[in-house]
């Protein structure tokens, strides 16, 4: 009867002297590992954001987050005249990324997403590009 | 029959039949990329390989070979998937695999095989091509880069459409599909190329990046343009038709569209439209609700019913059946009033009253499918083209298929009379009845009249001095044409009707319907009189009855009316006299003195800014309901996308306003086609889940009778010129002006002369000139060209700017001067 008590207390005390788990968090920061799927980002080559418009991503999205509209530049070619993700209806799962066939999107680390309105929810093209 | 095997399967199948036909006919699908059933074989995609056994040792083509009795297919083997791989890695080589970016994405025959044959690796390498994209016409974007010359654009345009826009030019690797001199497109813009390209290297400009081909829900319907009655299928995302989609299954047409049908979609989600009723207050239009609208509108019609002779309206034969049965209903039974009409009072007559008079029905005798089916046409006027394209596509076919000879008879030349055999025969301006009555009376004269046919005497007197002198042809073409109608097998006469053809009106029917009669050419598949209702349910509108029966106004009439005072409340639905009656200044005038006027119209156009009541209706995309198109096929349209703001069908409209004055009251309007079933003869048994997708034309009953018709004579005015008056070939009535596609390529009015007059007069292509008649004056820009004979000028009638209304007045030719501004 008492031993399993000594036992149980040996654990617990044990642990007093241990590094703990839980992380101090927001003064600790987290280690965010490879491959974490964060906040999204739109990547950026030669000035421009990659994204061709193609459509694939709201394609793909299981949540229906992401709303692209298409215009044609002066050079007649095709670019996103609107990139918008609904960050409240995003499941982060990250399909977005891996439908991309020109390597456009990026999930980040961010993972503080925390605001105060829904508008600032909607992630617009100029805040997705904002993370280079 | 022939009987041979595929794949084990044991199929029987027409001799003409090849082995692509025959797997077809038994379910089995043989990928194909140059092939099309519109067109000729061509095998040069390779694509379609196939095994037979009497033929071992070499792969055969499936889309090009015959098919024998006994042979034995194998469609899948090995040996042929690899050949397959190898065709499409060879294609890869060059395609730029910019599919991301290619509006042809999910709807690529290229895509969509690679990804079949999984061919995810290519064992050759090769530079792309590095063509210069073609930006400059407004309508079809082609970059050569991705073509991989199947050679259908070029086939299409040269076989159905017989323009010939494009070739191959150029040997070897640098083959290319050119253009005239390797220049930018500058063609009809019918798209047929766009509908047919398997990758996308011929793309729509208007649809251009608009939207994914899988995110587009696809609505099948029936075009709201001209009465051919062309079925299309609406690609909507988001509320909005953003395009056209090519279906080779649907219709009589095979998917055929013209340049309206295919990119003038634009005017359903116009920022033009109208989206709340206006009502007038202290002299202007301001927006209302749709009870204040609708209570002003039926408090004016109540009163109205005191006095229905004062109660007038004109309604557009673009609106539905189930809406002109409505309209029927509550004006001449609910309000009691007979002065109804549409078009103009002149482009129904050739039906209403030509066709009644010679063959006893309202309707067209003969229908599409007798082009192909005749041996001989005698079109009325080249425009036939232009008001119908996609007949005109089944002349093109008839002529170069199927061996029809065409015969036109026309004040001027068109793309009709380029095609090969198609003779021509030029008349001046306003002569058709006196060279009909000219062609009657060369028949009896040859002794070619049918035997037995009644009223020949009265005929025969009546045709006695129509000589070909006075239809200003010479007498041995009249001869020629009369003796090659008469001993032809089956010989068809299209006549187009429509505003833009005053001089197209009962008596032309009648005359026209006499050289049948008289031949005995009518009432059997392929000959008769083939009346072409000008909008896509001209022919439902006198179905439905919307012309006066009795002692009622006409429109003309109505005009009047409304001048005099004698018409005080004026109801008009979709029609837009301003532009498209005759004399545009007298209708002004006389809506300016009408009492009330309330329209109901998808535009604030001319008409609509002189109303008391503007109700916004919608468009053929927004409701349901059937079109009845020429040649009498009834169809099914099919509701889209939701009415566009707060919009409403002209069903909606009438209805309300019919339950208001106490009439009936309909639930739907599927009720209503039940109760025209139920009482409009020809409807008699027809449903609308009957009619499917495919309609159904509803049959008629001849009694064919002589009717002599006077001939007006031309009296040509020394000095001026003949002024015709017509449709163009990228517009229909004045709606298509909203549409994008039909404005960058005929933005403005026009008026066409002859070289000779334009140098006579030092005018160039392109000058503003004034056009004068007693009438009145306008100005547009000069056309100059030899379609026009000397001492003609054609100008078409749907610009609200410079209408040609203006210095016209109703009479077949009117005679104007011209001169540079």
């Amino acid at each position: 009867m008492i031993m399993p008590l000594i036992k149980g207390l040996q654990i617990t005390i044990s642990h007093m002297f241990k590094k703990p788990v839980t992380l101090q968090y927001p003064t600790e920061r987290p280690d965010v590992k490879p491959g974490f799927r964060g906040l999204h980002a739109l990547n950026v080559s030669h000035d421009k954001a990659k994204c061709v418009a193609c459509y694939l991503c709201p394609t793909v999205c299981p949540a229906k987050c992401i709303t692209v509209e298409a215009g044609e530049d002066q050079n007649h070619d095709k670019y996103a005249a609107k990139y918008e993700i609904d960050m409240l209806r995003c499941i982060f799962c990250g399909y977005c990324v891996e439908a991309c066939p020109v390597d456009a999107i990026r999930m980040t680390e961010e993972f503080e997403l925390a605001n105060y309105t829904r508008a600032d929810f909607t992630y617009t093209k100029d805040r997705l590009l904002e993370k280079k | 029959m022939v009987n041979l095997t595929i794949d084990g399967k044991q199929v029987a199948v027409e001799k003409d039949a090849t082995i692509y036909d025959a797997a077809k006919a038994c379910g089995i699908k043989i990928p194909i990329l140059c092939h099309d059933k519109k067109l000729h074989p061509f095998g040069g995609c390779r694509m379609c390989l196939v095994e037979v056994e009497q033929m071992k040792g070499r792969l055969i083509p499936a889309c090009t070979t015959p098919v024998t009795e006994g042979m034995i297919v194998q469609t899948t083997t090995d040996e042929i998937v690899k050949a397959r791989k190898l065709v499409l890695e060879l294609l890869l080589l060059k395609h730029p695999i910019d599919c991301p970016v290619c509006d042809a994405a999910g709807d690529c025959d290229l895509q969509n095989l690679t990804y079949e044959y999984k061919v995810n690796m290519n064992r050759f390498v090769d530079e792309k091509f590095n063509h210069e994209i073609d930006y400059e016409n407004p309508l079809i974007e082609r970059d050569m880069n991705r073509c991989i010359h199947c050679g259908k654009c070029a086939r299409i345009c040269d076989e159905i459409v017989s323009y010939g826009a494009y070739t191959f030019i150029n040997r070897g690797i640098e083959a290319k599909m050119g253009t005239e001199f390797d220049g930018p497109l500058n063609c009809e813009f019918c798209g047929s190329c766009v509908s047919v390209c398997p990758v996308g290297a011929l793309n729509s400009r208007p649809f251009k990046f608009k939207a994914r081909w899988w995110a587009l829900q696809k609505t099948k319907s029936v075009c709201s343009y001209c009465g051919t009655g062309c079925q299309l299928t609406l690609g909507t995302k988001d509320g909005k038709v953003l395009t056209t989609i090519y279906d080779e299954n649907q219709g009589f047409h095979n998917g055929q569209l013209c340049t309206r049908g295919r990119f003038g979609y634009q005017f359903v989600n116009s920022d033009k439209r109208l989206t709340a009723p206006l009502v007038r207050r202290n002299g202007k239009l301001q927006e209302a609700t749709w009870e204040e609208a609708l209570a002003e509108v039926t408090s004016r019609l109540a009163a109205g019913k005191s006095d229905p002779a004062s109660v007038a309206a004109l309604a557009t034969a673009r609106l539905t059946n189930e809406e002109l049965f409505l309209f029927g209903k509550l004006f001449r039974g609910t309000i009691g009033t007979d002065n109804i009409d549409h078009s103009a009072g002149y482009a129904h007559e050739a039906l209403t009253k030509g066709a009644v008079a010679s063959f006893g029905v309202a309707a067209s005798p003969a229908e599409i499918a007798d082009v192909q089916k005749s041996s001989l046409l005698l079109v009325v006027k080249s425009d036939a083209y232009e008001t119908h394209p996609v007949v005109g596509f089944e002349i093109n076919l008839g002529v170069k298929r199927k061996g029809v000879a065409l015969r036109i008879v026309s004040d001027k030349k068109g793309k009709l009379t380029r095609l090969p055999g198609a003779k021509t025969t030029v008349h001046a301006p306003g002569n058709e009845v006196a060279l009909f009555n000219a062609l009657c009376k060369s028949v009896i004269d040859q002794g070619l009249a049918a035997e037995g046919v009644a009223g020949l005497d009265a005929l025969k007197a009546a045709v006695a001095d129509a000589t070909a002198e006075k239809a200003g042809v010479s007498a041995e073409e009249i001869a020629a044409i009369a003796k090659e109608f008469a001993s032809a097998e089956k010989a068809l006469i299209i006549l187009p009707i429509g505003q833009g053809y005053p001089g197209h009106n009962a008596a032309l029917a009648n005359a026209a319907a006499n050289l049948a009669i008289l031949t005995g050419q009518y009432g059997k598949e392929g000959a008769g009189l083939l009346i072409m209702g000008e909008k896509n349910n001209s022919q439902g509108a006198v179905d439905m009855g919307i012309y006066p029966k009795g002692t009622g106004l006409n429109a003309a009439a109505i005009i009047d009316g409304c001048a005099s005072g004698n018409v005080k409340t004026l109801f008009v639905a979709g029609e837009n006299p301003v532009v498209s009656y005759p004399n545009r200044k007298k209708v002004e005038k006389a809506l300016e003195n009408v009492e009330f006027m309330v329209v109901s119209d998808l535009f604030l156009t001319e008409t609509a800014a002189m109303a008391d009541v503007v109700l916004p209706a919608v468009s053929f995309a927004e409701k349901s309901g059937t079109f009845t198109s020429l040649g009498r096929r009834v169809q099914n349209v099919r509701k889209a996308i939701p009415a566009i703001g707060l919009a409403k069908s002209d069903f909606e409209i009438l209805n309300t306003i019919s339950q208001a004055l106490g009439g009936a009251r309909y639930n739907n309007q599927g009720e209503v086609f039940t109760e025209i079933a139920a009482s409009v003869p020809a409807y008699k048994g027809l449903t609308q889940a009957g009619l499917k997708d495919e309609g159904a034309v509803y049959p008629v009953a001849l009694t064919a009778k002589l009717v002599p018709a006077a001939a007006k004579a031309a009296a040509p005015v020394a000095g001026k010129l003949a002024l015709v008056t017509g449709s163009a070939l990228y517009h229909c009535g004045t709606m298509s002006r909203f549409g994008e596609g039909p404005m960058y390529v005929c933005p403005d009015a026009y008026a066409e002369l002859n070289v000779a007059d334009a140098a006579a007069l030092k005018i160039a292509e392109g000058d503003q000139v004034t056009v004068t008649s007693g009438t009145g004056a306008v100005q547009v820009a000069a056309k100059v060209g030899k379609r026009v004979p000397q001492g003609v000028v054609f100008s078409p009638y749907h610009f609200g700017e410079g209408s040609v209304n203006t210095i016209t007045d109703g009479a077949e030719v009117t005679y104007v001067s011209v001169a540079k501004k």
